[in-house]
């Protein structure tokens, strides 16, 4: 900087940053004003650990859901569950949420209908059961690894995918690739009304089980923490029955999911160094409130 | 500025006389045509000139003057400059020849009286200014009988070039060249035919007959005209089915290459005349091979055993195409396919071919019968024999073909669905009016339906593509078959056979330039050249020549094609929907 505001230079014409005039200075030449408007971290936030701890049971929570599904899955393709008994409780399971939403959702307008709900569970419904003789024959000359590789490869596309922040309506790609994954297993049940019960399930979980989580997180704060880890303990307790060794170790991915990593990130926040000034493009903000202290 | 003069070749013994011919407007050079001899009166030589000129369209002049010294004719040199004074032009050129001397001299006169005499003989040095002549030898006859190609200038609105206008003089002075000796005219020419008329009996006799025979003709092409105008014809299916049938294709196009060749109208240009030809030679040719064929054909008892072999071939390759769906059904070369379907699928085409065969046993008492009056249909030519068979062919191989639009629609419909339901499955949709991928929020119960249908569809996707390849390729190789058929009908109808004869045995009638060759180049007379031309490529005559062909198959590039095959539209021949909609 000193270099460039050399001698010789009359001072009653101010420099001014702009290209669009001939100033009387060369082309390399900035005066002392030239950083001043440089800010540091003026976007950094600190979060709180225990907000972050509990946002964190969204993921944990929705990593769970798939453990009591694939439990679910084992268990009916052992014949250690009756479809039909199934698809009573998950119907049960249905009628008791769909209740749950309608209380929470109190006296505000309404997006939907109820008669639009009765059509799209009467369309579920009726697809579902149409086309679950073609789901049992479809994977049928598939070999058995290929399908559980893709169901694998599916249900991580849904846990990556799924949109976090807005978790309802559960996001297109999320959606279809639990939906994919879960038809290529319940393509291996041995009978038609198990691929039906099994896709039920899937729509339940995947599908309905979200925007469900996402009002009680609007309407009963409070009760959130307990339901994600009431979900936690069912997806550990369902693999731990299997498999215990499986339930220790889903048990300490979820700890280290909801203890450690919002630590980390609380802790490598300090760590952050952003510069801002004049020379940022437009920056759209985020209503990050709910994370401030 | 050098003075061409081009001087036919028959004329370097001719008597002295006049030289008649015409200046080259806008160069500087003169073509002479003829010699008109001693004696003849001035006046009868003028009427002479202009009768001619009014019927030729050529300026046609005394040029100048030509002298061929003999025994007892001395001292002609003043009375031929006394010449120039009856015909009076802006130039005279006098012609000598000396006995001894190949070259002859030429001296100009221009009509101050200065006498331009060869350059070298009257000033050594510093001639470099004064003119110079060259005399430029032609054959006449060879000349006037040929083409000079390109037939048109690049540029029209320019100046036709030297040679070209040289070329034109001499054939359209053709008039001029059908006087000779034995005609008792006032006045005796020395041109090519000067000995007697070149002309042949049998082609007069062959002119006298064209014209009634191009009348009664061209009344039958109305009377087939008038055929086809039948309202019954021109119905919707009966059109798309004739325009299907490669026999009536090929009929059509002969009756319009008849037309053309048979109009009772005289070729007005070369290419018309060319056309004609060609199109008569090639129609020639074909009748020719079509009775060599039939001559085969009717001889031994050939149809009945043509006809006895093609039930059982018929018969085998529905047999293959049953054992080849049994394969398909089953775990074809180890590929995992959806058994239901694959069942489904089989079963489909296995009773397809059950309708094929018992079809084929119904015809197979009449198929002798048939073949025999088809049969006769070669005598119209070997083409129409090549479209017969190309139909035949494909009416026997009809059910592969519905194999194959059966295959290619499923498998199309499979394409279409699991590329929109990709869409769906990514959470994207096609936007038509923009026409790109636009993100799009769907409800649950069509996120659902889309990935259901997806899961099902992308499964049941190999079977279909199995079943589409296997059916292609059959279709491919029938496609192959009739391709390789049509292009021997279009070869037999396009090929220019007239001109290519004309150029292996009259190369001179299709010139593309000319060269030059030094005759004599003696001191104190001009510089002699001999003219000679050169004929066009064989690969230019194939290029000119050849006669529009309709084409009946898809013009699309081999990319375009692969494209179409991976996508599973239908490819040749029911491709042409816009030109069906447009007739």
């Amino acid at each position: 900087m000193g270099a460039d505001s050399g001698p010789g230079i009359p001072a009653a014409v101010p420099w001014r940053k702009v290209l669009y005039e001939r100033q009387p200075f060369p082309d390399n030449y900035v005066d002392s004003r030239f950083l001043e408007e440089l800010r540091r971290n003026i976007r950094v936030r600190q979060y709180r650990y225990w907000s972050v701890v509990r946002e964190t049971g969204l993921i944990a929570q929705q990593v769970s859901w798939v453990a009591i599904f694939l439990t679910l899955w084992y268990y009916m393709e052992q014949g250690a569950l009756v479809p039909s008994a199934v698809l009573l409780v998950s119907m049960g399971c249905a009628l008791l949420g769909y209740g749950l939403y309608e209380i929470l959702g109190g006296a505000g307008v309404r997006e939907r209908t109820r008669l639009a709900d009765l059509q799209s569970a009467a369309i579920f419904l009726a697809f579902t059961f149409g086309f679950s003789p073609v789901l049992k024959t479809l994977t049928e000359s598939v070999s058995t690894d290929t399908v559980y590789a893709m169901s694998a490869v599916m249900l991580l596309a849904h846990l990556v995918s799924f949109p976090y922040a807005q978790p309802s309506p559960p996001g297109s790609l999320s959606l279809n690739a639990a939906l994919f994954g879960s038809v290529c297993l319940a393509s291996r049940l041995p009978g038609a009304l198990h691929t039906f019960t099994m896709l039920s399930c899937a729509l339940l979980e995947f599908a309905l089980w979200p925007c469900l989580l996402h009002r009680i997180r609007e309407k009963a704060k409070w009760s959130f923490p307990w339901a994600a880890g009431l979900v936690c303990l069912g997806g550990v307790g369902g693999v731990g029955s299997l498999w215990p060794e499986g339930a220790v170790l889903l048990s300490m991915a979820l700890l280290i999911l909801t203890l450690l990593c919002p630590l980390l990130l609380v802790h490598l926040q300090r760590h952050k160094d952003n510069i801002h000034g004049p020379w940022d493009e437009a920056e759209i903000r985020e209503d990050l409130s709910h994370f401030l202290n | 500025m050098v003075l061409k003069i081009f001087f036919p070749q028959c004329c370097n013994t001719a008597d002295s006389g006049l030289l008649v011919g015409r200046w080259i407007p806008g160069h500087n050079s003169a073509v002479v045509l003829a010699v008109i001899h001693y004696p003849f009166i001035p006046g009868q030589v003028k009427k002479f000139l202009n009768e001619l000129q009014s019927q030729t369209q050529v300026e046609l002049i005394v040029l100048g003057s030509w002298s061929m010294p003999k025994e007892g004719q001395e001292g002609m040199d003043s009375f031929l400059k006394d010449l120039s004074t009856i015909f009076p032009q802006k130039c005279w050129l006098q012609l000598s020849r000396e006995i001894g001397k190949t070259g002859f001299t030429c001296h100009v006169v221009q009509n101050n009286g200065k006498i331009l005499q060869d350059p070298e003989q009257e000033n050594g040095d510093g001639s470099s200014e004064k003119d110079q002549i060259t005399l430029i030898h032609y054959d006449q006859r060879k000349v006037m009988l040929s083409q000079i190609h390109p037939l048109e200038e690049v540029k029209s609105d320019s100046e036709p070039s030297e040679l070209r206008l040289v070329f034109q003089t001499v054939a359209q002075s053709q008039l001029l060249f059908s006087q000779d000796k034995y005609d008792d005219g006032p006045l005796k020419l020395t041109h090519w035919q000067s000995e007697g008329r070149e002309a042949s009996i049998i082609a007069e006799l062959l002119k006298q007959v064209s014209v009634p025979v191009c009348f009664f003709l061209s009344w039958l092409l109305s009377l087939w005209h008038y055929f086809w105008s039948f309202r019954i014809l021109n119905v919707r299916p009966v059109l798309f089915i004739s325009s299907k049938l490669s026999t009536c294709v090929q009929s059509g196009h002969r009756a319009l290459n008849f037309e053309t060749a048979f109009s009772t109208k005289r070729a007005a240009t070369h290419t018309d005349f060319m056309r004609k030809a060609n199109i008569f030679v090639s129609f020639l040719v074909d009748i020719a091979l079509g009775l060599l064929l039939i001559s085969w054909l009717y001889r031994e008892n050939r149809i009945s055993k043509l006809a006895n072999t093609l039930v059982p071939v018929a018969d085998r390759v529905a047999k293959e195409l049953q054992e080849l769906l049994e394969w398909l059904m089953g775990a074809p070369a180890g590929l995992k396919m959806n058994r239901a379907l694959d069942q489904v699928l089989g079963r489909f085409f296995l009773y397809h071919i059950h309708l094929w065969i018992s079809y084929i046993h119904l015809m197979s008492p009449f198929i002798e019968r048939i073949l025999w009056y088809v049969g006769l249909s070669t005598c119209f030519g070997l083409t129409f024999a090549l479209s017969i068979l190309s139909d035949m062919v494909a009416l026997l191989t009809f059910h592969i073909y519905c194999f194959y639009v059966y295959g290619a629609r499923l498998y199309c419909l499979k394409i279409y669905g699991l590329s929109s339901l990709w869409r769906l499955f990514r959470g994207k949709k096609w936007n038509v009016l923009r026409q790109r991928v636009d993100s799009c929020s769907y409800d649950l119960d069509q996120l659902f339906i889309g990935t259901l249908l997806f899961t099902i569809l992308l499964f049941l996707l190999p079977t279909t593509a199995l079943y589409y390849l296997v059916f292609t390729l059959l279709r491919l190789v029938v496609v192959l078959f009739q391709g390789v058929i049509h292009l021997s009908v279009d070869f037999i109808n396009s090929f220019p056979l007239f001109a290519i004869c004309l150029r292996i045995c009259r190369p001179y009638r299709l010139a593309e330039g000319v060269k030059f060759s030094v005759l004599c180049d003696e001191p104190g007379t001009p510089l002699h050249l001999m003219m000679e031309i050169n004929p066009i490529k064989f690969t230019s005559v194939l290029q000119l020549y050849r006669a529009p062909t309709y084409s009946c198959y898809p013009k699309d590039s081999w990319a375009a094609l692969c494209k179409k095959l991976f996508v599973g539209e239908l490819i040749y021949p029911w491709k042409q929907k816009k030109n069906a909609k447009t007739d």
